[in-house]
């Protein structure tokens, strides 16, 4: 008889999948080794305690915090928009340098790259810049002699401002010193009034004398 | 009859059908919250731990290939959700360390509930390191083969094996205390 585990023999009683020579072994160690009898029975005491068992009943929780709604993916976070948006950024780029255009003639759509414009439109577009070249010019320069004009009136203003005070000036000194000449001329002629008055005062006297001095010169002899 | 596979559930949950995952929820609620009720020996702690694994489920329900009956992936998980529930409580703990004494004991309150509705072995399990008790819990309640409990904890069939034997040993003397 093969020697078996004590634990593989209890394990393969509890499945059910004793074969006839771990049965035999089985057996007899339930029969000769007390401790193991002692497993079987603990064993069995647990199985029947099971089948006796009642499970308890859930209390209310709450099952919805257990689910989270998977994340669905909106229309504008589409992942291609990025890839899509640049295409179309490329797209017209590509339009733009190659001169693409879209010509509607007479209910005829016509799609080409034309870059290059014919003589007449060149020409037109020559006189239409010349033209727009010719009346900026024109704006700028009567705008130039305007403000020329006002430049010079205001010197001319000020130049004449500047002759009539300067003559006012000289003018106003002139006749203080006229005034000045005359007063002292009139001092002048004060003092020499004054002196001939003196002189006239001291003949008088001295004619006052010589009238009672017959020795004194007369006026006219002082004279 | 016309009631839905677990694989057509999952499908419609993964496309985001609320009712069918509640659906699915409602069909396992039972033995997750008896399964957590066992494992810690305490009703606030067992809502947390089945809350855990149905939130940990649906967070990798797109990992499920199918591959082996969603039961025991489901199980699989919430063994991981145990041990990380137990290394949060106890962090110096390990796997087969034996709890200590006072922590079996309980409340009142637990006691009442694991003695007159749990059963013996309910309660003698609680002496159990948690190793051998999730072996005990997953052989006897979970009614899963040596394979698919070695499956589920990841470790060999003879680990598995070698552990049952061990906690009966320890859940015989406990027994018989009771029934004593």
């Amino acid at each position: 008889m093969p020697n078996y585990d004590k634990h593989e023999l209890l394990a393969a009683w509890l499945e059910g999948t004793l074969t006839e020579s771990q049965r035999d072994a089985f057996e007899k160690a339930c029969s000769q080794d007390e401790a193991f009898s002692e497993h079987v029975a603990a064993a069995n005491v647990a199985m029947m305690d099971v089948d006796s068992h009642s499970f308890q009943s859930v209390p209310s929780w709450n099952r919805d915090a257990t689910f989270t709604s998977p994340d669905t993916t909106k229309w504008w976070q589409w992942q291609a928009l990025p890839a899509m948006s640049f295409c179309t950024s490329m797209l017209a780029i590509v339009m733009v340098i190659t001169g693409f255009e879209v010509r509607v003639d007479n209910g005829s759509v016509t799609l080409g790259f034309s870059s290059q414009p014919n003589a007449q439109q060149l020409q037109a577009m020559i006189d239409e810049q010349m033209t727009e070249y010719k009346d900026q010019q024109t704006a700028v320069l009567t705008q130039y002699t305007q403000a020329l004009q006002q430049q010079q009136l205001a010197t001319n203003t000020e130049l004449t401002k500047y002759l009539l005070s300067s003559s006012r000036k000289e003018r106003k000194e002139d006749f203080a010193a006229l005034i000045e000449f005359i007063n002292q001329q009139r001092s002048d002629d004060q003092m020499f009034y004054a002196r001939q008055l003196n002189k006239l005062e001291n003949h008088i006297y001295h004619l006052s004398d010589t009238v009672t001095d017959p020795q004194q010169p007369t006026l006219n002899e002082m004279q | 009859m016309f009631e839905k596979t677990d694989e057509q559930l999952i499908n419609k949950a993964l496309q985001g059908n609320k009712k069918a995952w509640l659906s699915l929820i409602k069909r396992y609620e039972s033995s997750i919250y008896n399964y957590a009720l066992r494992m810690t020996g305490n009703r606030d702690d067992a809502m947390d731990l089945l809350q855990e694994v149905f939130v940990s489920v649906f967070r990798n329900l797109s990992n499920y290939r199918g591959e082996g009956a969603f039961k025991s992936w489901l199980f699989k998980i919430a063994h991981y959700r145990c041990i990380e529930f137990y290394r949060r409580k106890k962090p110096s703990h390990g796997l087969e360390d034996v709890p200590e004494v006072e922590c079996q004991q309980g409340t009142p309150e637990q006691q009442f509930s694991a003695g007159q509705h749990n059963g013996k072995l309910a309660v003698a399990m609680q002496q159990l390191p948690l190793a051998q008790k999730a072996v005990v819990e997953l052989k006897f309640f979970g009614q899963f083969t040596f394979e698919e409990i070695a499956e589920q904890l990841g470790i060999s069939t003879n680990t598995a094996k070698s552990r049952l034997y061990s906690a009966l040993g320890k859940l015989k003397t406990l027994l018989e205390v009771d029934y004593a």
